[in-house]
């Protein structure tokens, strides 16, 4: 999955105070490839002569560990070089990122959340790609995702994966309420409460309607902002200015927290639930729909295979509200960071990752969303039931703006919705107070 | 030591030649410290002058360009709302945790003085809470109670006590006593153990007499065990109260702060300022404020404590 669910921060902290003491904790070296080459300035190498390029990335499990081995090895046979790989988890990921920045020690090459660009650029750490992402090269991918990549009129990185979300919905609970399982009438929120106040009034289910997430973390936000952008309130406008408090704001928000308190359809507690709950929950088919990434499906079909889930579900689109419908789209890429004295080594790894071919296994491996269109339109994805319907939503795929301060605008976001969920304030009162704060956030 | 003796005995002339004297005799025991003193200096005197001196700056974390603006982050929190919110949640958080960490702790340690079978097993068992990693504590509690997975809940179901099931951590009324619980767990064995050490070292011959008095239980527990105790008592509260102060882990892990900041303690939000909000000069004057709110407690609690003549 491309990184959404992130860290709490979005920001470095002063050299002093953090260089050395966190950088290294989260390094999990998954393959030397090559043994030699750590010299930290990546341009020579213990074995022999070769150059030495590094490129760091994060959350790399299992199912795709053997991905970047075979592919890492055969990128050093086929360029004569040492390639120093490294992953971190994504907890240590920006930290990692900014001390080796602010050391003078950044790798050469870095596969991170595009939202973390602006914040880069701030630093003057990233090389801009202009002259990789032309032509042919940046033909391939869609319009909508290369722009993802591209800030203040430049291109700071390649994307590498994408996500989008689309509403998943539990057929046997479907069934049990009298709702219909195969042609579900959930194309807009209205659809969606009404199937939800059904399940919940039928005698024959006990399972919980909807799956609302309103923890303290930032991925509440994440599922909120279908919610919000679809009644056609927006975060910030042209100018970077936010608007979190329209009257459609305040509407969405109000709709977003009645499902719990006023209509109570959701888990019981969505302030202690986290994104991560409801899936799981959803997962474990206990819980009637969710919103969620196509990693949901994948799991539970690999749960099945194991004897370990053992229901229906159907996966439709987002549904709409009063302006239309969005799907949360979130974009990871790889990028070239400044100091990198082998740029063309850098862009050599690019290309060699590029290949369609390497790219249609990556998405395949990982249960990521193609980013190029010769990928996303095999027959793989277009004609799959867990990915055609995420192949679809990204015709309405919607990125968070790219803010430096989004870490800290979406943490608060996250308290306007935790305020309005736990019935301390008004939808109204709670995104005022918000767009109070954020003003004085994005002033500085 | 003769011949310090002489020397002290004979007296210097002057207040040069007695600091003299007295480096002569004690310098060893400076020097044996000194490292350990110049460590402390390093490592902790320096990260709080630096603290003092970042408080007094505006400094975006996402910039590595600090600003001087006086006592302006002072006045920013003690003009805001949240701040007297988290003094609130600190003392209650304080208060009710170490309470309830030393009444259990001395009720634990009251048993396990008796000659009861198993005393060992129980001594032992009583000190794992306290040797399990902290966060780890906490993420056990916070299945405990998670609302649709915790054993808590269903449990009050199987007894009939809830109708359905309630999110303790997810309740802005109530998440702060999810967390409490979680604290009071871990940090009630060292309690135990440190009174347990306290009630051992009372001579048995005062229950003895006062028995032959006919001084019944409450009565000797009154006016033998908890006077012999107060220097136990003193010290592990104290102790308690600070560490419980700085706790970071357990609530972080639990509940991260949340809901709607309602188990924010003064050191969440000092990280929840400086990393999350990214305001280093800010979170830095957060930290200076509740360095001074500990001090000033442990220096009243000392004097307190030692006004009786007693040292520590």
């Amino acid at each position: 999955m491309p990184h959404d669910t992130d860290e709490s921060s979005e920001n470095s902290i002063d050299r002093r105070q953090l260089l050395g003491a966190l950088g290294a904790g989260g390094l999990v070296t998954i393959a030397g490839c090559g043994g030699g080459g750590n010299n930290s300035d990546g341009t020579t190498s213990g074995d022999g002569d070769k150059e030495t390029v590094q490129f760091l990335t994060m959350g790399v499990g299992d199912n795709i560990k053997s991905f970047f081995e075979e592919n890492n090895t055969a990128f050093e046979e086929e360029y004569g070089v040492n390639l120093e790989f490294t992953s971190v988890t994504w907890g240590n990921a920006q930290s990692t990122v900014n001390n080796r920045v602010e050391g003078g020690k950044a790798p050469d090459v870095a596969r991170w959340p595009a939202r973390w660009i602006p914040q880069m650029v701030g630093k003057d750490a990233l090389e801009p790609l202009d002259d990789l992402m032309q032509g042919d090269f940046l033909d391939r991918f869609p319009s909508g995702i290369s722009d993802g990549v591209r800030y203040q009129d430049h291109y700071y990185g390649v994307p590498w994966a994408a996500s989008n979300k689309c509403l998943y919905y539990n057929k046997d609970v479907f069934e049990k309420a009298g709702l219909d399982p195969e042609n579900p009438s959930l194309d807009s929120w209205e659809d969606m409460l009404a199937a939800a106040k059904q399940i919940k009034t039928s005698d024959n289910v006990s399972t919980p309607a909807l799956g609302l997430a309103g923890a303290d973390a930032i991925e509440t936000a994440s599922q909120y902002y279908h919610y919000h952008w679809s009644y056609g309130a927006d975060l910030v406008d042209d100018d970077n200015n936010p608007v979190v408090n329209t009257s459609e704001a305040a509407d969405a928000l109000d709709f977003y927290a009645g499902l719990s308190t006023e209509y109570g359809v959701t888990q019981s507690s969505p302030l202690s639930s986290t994104r991560q709950d409801i899936r799981q929950l959803f997962e474990a088919g206990e819980i009637g729909m969710v919103i969620g990434h196509v990693y949901t499906g994948l799991n539970i079909e690999s749960a099945k295979e194991k004897d370990e889930a053992d229901f229906n579900y159907g996966i439709v689109q987002v549904p709409k509200g009063p302006a239309g419908r969005y799907s949360l789209f979130t974009i990871d890429s790889v990028t070239v960071f400044s100091q990198t004295e082998v740029k063309d080594l850098a862009y050599d790894l690019i290309k060699f990752y590029f290949d369609e071919e390497r790219r249609f296994q990556y998405s395949k491996q990982k249960g990521f969303l193609p980013v190029t269109k010769a990928v996303s339109e095999r027959d793989y994805f277009t004609e799959s039931g867990n990915w055609a319907p995420f192949v679809e939503a990204s015709q309405y795929a919607r990125a968070r703006p790219k803010l430096k301060q989004f870490g800290q605008f979406n943490n608060r976001m996250v308290q306007a919705i935790q305020e309005t969920l736990a019935g301390q304030k008004s939808a109204q009162a709670a995104l005022d107070s918000a767009q109070a704060d954020l003003e004085e956030l994005m002033s500085e | 030591m003769g011949l310090t003796e002489d020397y002290s005995e004979r007296g210097p002339d002057t207040r040069s030649g007695q600091a003299i004297a007295y480096l002569q005799e004690n310098y060893r025991t400076y020097a044996l410290i000194a490292p350990v003193a110049l460590f402390l200096l390093a490592v902790v005197g320096y990260p709080i002058l630096q603290t003092f001196r970042l408080s007094l700056y505006e400094a975006p974390a996402s910039s590595s360009i600090k600003t001087f603006v006086g006592l302006q982050n002072y006045a920013q929190i003690f003009t805001s709302d949240i701040f007297y919110q988290l003094l609130w949640q600190t003392g209650r958080w304080i208060v009710v945790a170490v309470a309830l960490k030393t009444i259990l702790g001395l009720l634990i340690a009251l048993h396990l003085k008796g000659n009861i079978k198993g005393r060992k097993f129980f001594r032992t068992a009583f000190l794992i809470p306290w040797g399990i990693p902290y966060a780890i504590s906490a993420v056990v509690f916070r299945w405990i109670e998670h609302p649709q997975y915790g054993y808590l809940n269903s449990i009050l179901l199987k007894l009939g006590l809830i109708h359905e099931r309630i999110g303790i951590l997810g309740s802005p009324d109530i998440a702060w006593l999810g967390v409490v619980v979680a604290d009071v767990w871990i940090g009630m064995p060292f309690m135990a153990i440190i009174f347990l050490a306290g009630l051992q070292s009372i001579p048995e011959q005062l229950y003895e007499a006062a028995a032959v008095d006919g001084a019944e239980k409450w009565s000797q527990f009154r006016y033998i065990t908890l006077p012999q105790l107060k220097d136990v008592l003193f010290i592990a509260t104290l102790l308690s109260t600070i560490w419980t102060f700085v706790s970071f882990d357990v609530i972080w892990t639990m509940t991260g702060g949340g809901p709607v900041n309602t188990t924010a303690t003064l050191v969440i939000w000092i990280y929840k300022t400086a990393f999350d909000q990214g305001n280093l000069g800010l979170g830095a004057a957060y930290s200076v404020i509740g360095f001074f709110i500990l001090a000033v407690f442990a220096i009243i609690y000392l004097r307190v404590y030692t006004s009786g003549g007693e040292e520590l």
